[in-house]
């Protein structure tokens, strides 16, 4: 629900003659840096890495200061143990390489991260849900408008697991780029957008009173959101897909704090500005699942993540 | 707290046991060009040096022993009426007073009537006449009564465009606004630029910020009583403008010539008719428009009963085509009879239906769409009585129940044709209330208002309630456990006893020193985690996990008259607040649609105080106010800012407000504001954290409003030209005028906000990515505008 802000901010467009933005470059708290752990994992075919480093000042431009000489694990429920060995070319990156066809999830197990660096030590964990398979993906020519002709968006389709509390994070590569602005972070509370909804899909009751499977699409929000919000260089949107272009759509179970996290990363960094500001909330810290196994230690920040993950590519031909 | 209503009843028994041989005048106050009642006409009798004030209904009783007397019966803007009494029986004295002829005379008044501020008992008040209200510069040259607020002492906003406004640092949901008595949720129009109130239509507008009537409660901040016009009962008028916004038309005549009256003010937004040939979205089904209908009819049935009907409806449309868009609005009834049982036992019987609602819809076809409504409605019963038992003694007492329905999500989705119904249960509560309280003169120089409210919320059934499990404060509660309520079952019952009590000293004549005390408890709970509230914020009652806010203010202050006629008027006040069970919310809160909303709200405990310095000149060609507030607004809540106090978004150190009318010659007037005030706290990030390619904002201090926006400020300017009085040597008999306004003069770009954001252009993973902090500005230019208005 939280895209109403932004539709409120078109309906008073009008009035945004009046109103005006400018950067500017505020003064910030020094502070000491935190260890901030990036391990999203999946189990996906081939080499699985876990990024650690540190905060920086906020207007920092230069890619984040690595931490390098960490020993860092994965261990399943079985007590298997998954090492993550530090790249050489490439400093504060963890690969783990399979052998041959390993692979480092399996739907229902649960998975411990274990970090130790400069005489701390740290743990989260995950547990690997079930992901339902992309359905398929379709292209359609927008209502035409007299800036955008030809304005072509892509859809995606996919059914909710049966039963409630399944949750998601849907990535999509356009032409093999990744998406991941701000403003193209998409996830699913079941087939919805929240616990506190109800698109899911069900057992329901047929009028002659046997059962029947109510399997429920992503809502149309979500189907949608797999269109980049690109612009020219003179600031005009850009069609999100032209004709020849391919879409790759990519479901990944997550937990229900990885949901939660990713839903507070998207409040707090998708700042559209104008209008939309009068509908902001107050900057947070988003959660975090990273914990000092010594709770008087230093902090992190970040997240673990084991994903399923189902996909499908599809190209868009134009009749 | 219990033993204060035996003393009560002991005291008003005994005192009007006390008074044979003594005799009352009482009766109405009107306005003789139009039979509008008068509100807050001071009666002031020279033998005795007391006297009285006219209520709501423009009703006023004295009683006294048998003399003569003289009676002046004064009101600002109006001639002072005097008259002389041989006062021997009961005597039923209605009064007409007639406006000042000529605007420009020096208005001479008898000293010792002109200071009611000074002699009032209430403190913590402020009235809005509706002249004042169409003099303040504007936004786009629309009389604005909500705008018109902020330049008093202790209201403050968030910004431009935020609907609603901060009391003493009480939040937009801690005001209760009254209009004719009925509640109105939501104040604006097009978010919050405008408000929901038609300048036509509208009198009188008082503002209680402390030291609150027993008679009222509900909200813990402010009581904003909005009273429309009865409608003119001498003659036909009618009054109307085309402004920038809004074009307005007002009709009130008489039904029966000073016995029956109405008005039906109606005004609406016009650009999206202008707009319509040249924008294909408006021809194709899509709107963009809001407008509100006022209407209000009395009847004089004789001299002891009175009946009033008033209603309201507005709405805000915003389409984007057939199908898709949204919409909402209030609609309020409001039934009242006043009776007077005999001269000194007066009694209003109101009924009230206020409903506020909102819908929305999506979807260009039936297989994907999603339409949703909201509603709260309300029916209210009100019996109040007012027994003027002497000369030194008021006694007000009655009864108010309230039955509320909230629904607070019907709604439909449907994904890819399989319809989910994801409404959320329907809640029914009712609050009922009791007051008593004493207006009592002890000495020439002390009085003391002494008063005890009880409230009583019942929530009902049907319902589901929940069990939340204990997680680390600040992060979401999950339902463990869920109970079903039948339709009937009471599921949480909260009462509560709210004392009231404001005293005055007159120290000399032309001074006092007044100070209140009084406990405010409000059961509904205005669901915002935005910067600025919005139409399709939910009202929550409470329940069984969320309490009833429970909030206590002090205050203390000094009024003095100034000047040779006691033209200036002159009061410093100071306020101190605790309040209870303050509603915030955890990071990512979810308020829509959200059955298990309660997880993710968190309570704590707020705090106030402030102090408030308020200069007027009340009379000569210049005329206006200056208004200080020192204040501060903190709350403290588990699981934000480290579990330490923390100051709210609408905190503001300095607020200096100055309203200056002139009249330049008979026919131009010019008015201007300027406001000064702190920059409201915002939080800023101290570091980023870079996971999966988003820079991410991180506060390492974990704290809330740890900067302060830059100052605002701003001047607005307005000159206004009145129509010329004569034609062709004839005295027109319509009269018009023109207003010719400039929002924000010097063009300041006043921070709303300063929000943080990763550059916007896509960057490979792995590679640099910079971030920014921006600032906006809601109204960055200076914005002219112009009105015309006219009335016959």
């Amino acid at each position: 629900m939280k895209n109403l802000a932004y539709t409120f901010s078109y309906l008073i467009g009008a009035l945004l003659i009046f109103s005006c933005e400018t950067k500017i470059d505020p003064s910030l708290e020094k502070v000491d840096p935190v260890l901030v752990v990036d391990a999203w994992l999946t189990n996906k075919l081939g080499n699985q890495t876990i990024v650690l480093s540190q905060t920086q000042p906020y207007f920092d431009a230069t890619t984040p200061p690595p931490v390098t000489g960490a020993v860092v694990t994965v261990t399943d429920n079985s007590n298997k143990v998954f090492s993550f060995n530090e790249d050489a070319a490439k400093p504060g990156y963890y690969v783990w390489k399979p052998v041959g066809n390993e692979l480092i999830g399996v739907v229902g197990n649960s998975y411990k991260l274990n970090i130790q660096t400069s005489g701390e030590n740290y743990s989260a964990s995950s547990r690997m849900g079930a992901v339902p398979p992309v359905d398929s993906i379709t292209f359609k020519k927008n209502e035409p408008t007299e800036q955008n002709p030809d304005f072509y968006r892509g859809q995606f389709f996919a059914k909710d697991i049966v039963g409630k509390g399944d949750t998601y994070w849907i990535r999509t590569y356009k032409n093999g780029v990744l998406l991941n602005k701000p403003s193209e972070i998409n996830v699913a509370y079941d087939a919805g957008f929240d616990a506190g909804g109800s698109f899911f899909s069900r057992i329901g009751k047929k009028k002659n009173g046997q059962d029947s499977l109510i399997l429920v699409d992503f809502i149309p929000p979500i189907r949608t959101r797999i269109n980049p919000n690109d612009t020219d260089a003179n600031d005009n949107a850009l069609s999100p897909y032209i004709p020849g272009d391919s879409a790759y759509v990519e479901i990944h179970s997550i937990t229900v704090p990885a949901f939660n996290y990713l839903q507070e990363v998207s409040i707090q960094t998708n700042r559209p500005g104008g209008f939309s500001e009068l509908f902001a909330r107050p900057i947070n810290n988003v959660s975090t699942n990273i914990a000092n196994v010594n709770p008087n230690g230093k902090k992190a920040i970040g997240f673990f993540n084991v994903a399923a993950v189902s996909g499908k590519g599809q190209k868009f031909k134009k009749n | 707290m219990k033993f204060i209503l035996p003393v009560f009843l002991f005291l008003a028994f005994n005192l009007s046991a006390q008074t044979p041989n003594k005799f009352t005048i009482s009766g109405y106050i009107k306005d003789a060009s139009n039979g509008e009642a008068l509100i807050g006409v001071s009666v002031f009798v020279t033998e005795t040096k007391g006297g009285g004030v006219t209520n709501e209904y423009g009703f006023y009783s004295i009683t006294l022993p048998p003399a003569n007397y003289t009676l002046h019966y004064s009101y600002v803007g109006y001639s002072t009426i005097t008259k002389t009494i041989a006062l021997d029986k009961n005597v039923r004295t209605d009064i007409e007073l007639s406006g000042e002829a000529e605007q420009l005379q020096e208005i001479v008044v008898q000293a010792e009537i002109e200071q009611a501020n000074v002699q009032n008992l209430e403190m913590s008040t402020n009235k809005l006449d509706i002249k004042t209200i169409q003099k303040i510069p504007s936004f786009l040259g629309e009389a604005d009564v909500i705008k018109s607020l902020q330049l008093l002492p202790g209201v403050s906003t968030v910004g431009e465009g935020a609907s609603g406004f901060n009391v003493r640092g009480g939040s937009v949901g801690q005001n209760l606004i009254l209009l004719d008595e009925a509640p109105v949720y939501n104040s604006s129009h097009l978010l919050g630029f405008f408000s929901v109130f038609n300048p036509d239509a509208v009198k009188d507008v008082k503002l209680y910020k402390g030291g609150i009537p027993a008679r009222y409660g509900g909200r813990l901040s402010s009581l904003l009583d909005v009273r429309m016009k009865e409608g003119n009962s001498k003659k036909l008028e009618v009054t109307g403008g085309i402004g920038t916004i809004f074009s307005r038309l007002a009709i009130e005549a008489p039904i029966i010539k000073d016995k029956a009256s109405f008005i039906i003010a109606v005004r609406r937004s016009y650009i999206d008719v202008l707009a319509r040939p040249f924008v294909k979205l408006l021809q194709d089904g899509g709107a963009l428009n809001f407008y509100d209908i006022t209407l209000k009819t009395n009847y004089n049935i004789n001299p002891k009963n009175r009946v009033y009907l008033s209603g309201y409806f507005g709405r805000d449309n915003f389409k984007f085509d057939k199908n898709q868009g949204f919409s909402w609005g209030n609609a309020t009834a409001t039934l009242r009879w006043n009776h007077i049982f005999n001269d000194r036992l007066f009694s209003n019987f109101t009924a009230v239906y206020s409903n506020y609602d909102y819908s929305l819809q999506f979807g260009r076809d039936e297989k994907d769409s999603f339409k949703w409504n909201s509603l709260i409605s309300n029916y209210i019963l009100k019996p109040q009585f007012t027994y003027f038992i002497n000369a030194n003694n008021e006694l007000n007492f009655g009864a108010e129940a309230i039955y509320y329905n909230f629904e607070p999500a019907n709604a439909v989705g449907v994904s890819n044709g399989v319809p989910t119904d994801v409404s959320i249960p329907k809640k029914y509560n009712l609050e009922t209330s009791l007051y008593l309280s004493n207006s009592q003169k002890i000495t020439s120089a002390f009085s003391i208002d002494y008063g005890l409210r009880y409230s009583l919320f019942n929530s009902y059934g049907p319902d589901s309630t929940y069990t939340y499990s204990n997680e680390v404060p600040g992060t979401r509660r999950l339902p463990i456990a869920s109970q079903y309520h039948k339709s009937g079952d009471v599921i949480a019952t909260y009462g509560n006893f709210e004392p009231r009590l404001s005293f005055k000293v007159q120290a000399t004549p032309t001074s006092s020193i007044k100070g209140s005390y009084n406990r405010m408890v409000q059961y509904l709970h205005l669901i915002s985690n935005t910067t600025a509230s919005n139409p399709l914020d939910v009202w929550n009652p409470s329940s069984k996990n969320i309490k009833p806010q429970v909030g206590d203010q002090y205050t203390l202050g000094w009024f003095k008259d100034v000047g040779k006629d006691r033209q200036y008027e002159l009061s410093i006040e100071g306020y101190v607040k605790y309040n209870q069970n303050q509603v915030d919310y955890i990071n990512g809160a979810d308020l829509l649609i959200n059955r298990y909303l309660e997880g993710d709200l968190l309570t704590g405990q707020g705090r106030a105080y402030g102090l408030e310095t308020y200069f007027q000149k009340k009379t000569g060609r210049l005329t206006g106010w200056v208004s200080y507030t020192l204040g501060r607004s903190e709350l403290k809540i588990d699981g934000i800012n480290k579990n330490s106090w923390f100051p709210t978004r609408f905190n503001q150190t300095h607020n200096l407000k100055i309203a200056a009318f002139y009249e330049i010659n008979k026919r131009w007037s010019f008015s201007a504001d300027f406001i000064y005030t702190s920059g409201t706290p915002a939080t800023f990030p101290t570091s980023r954290a870079v996971v999966q390619g988003i820079v991410v904002p991180y506060n390492a201090n974990e704290s809330r409003g740890n900067v302060t926006l830059p100052d605002y400020h701003r001047l607005d300017i307005a000159f206004r030209l009145e129509g010329k009085k004569e034609k062709r040597g004839k005295t027109r008999k319509n009269s018009d005028y023109w207003v010719f306004g400039v929002y924000n003069v010097y063009a300041r770009q006043n921070p709303f906000s300063i929000y943080f954001s990763q550059n916007d252009k896509r960057v490979p993973q792995g590679q640099p990515i910079s971030s920014q902090a921006t600032q906006l500005a809601i109204i960055g230019t200076l914005v002219p505008s112009i009105s015309y208005n006219f009335k016959f």
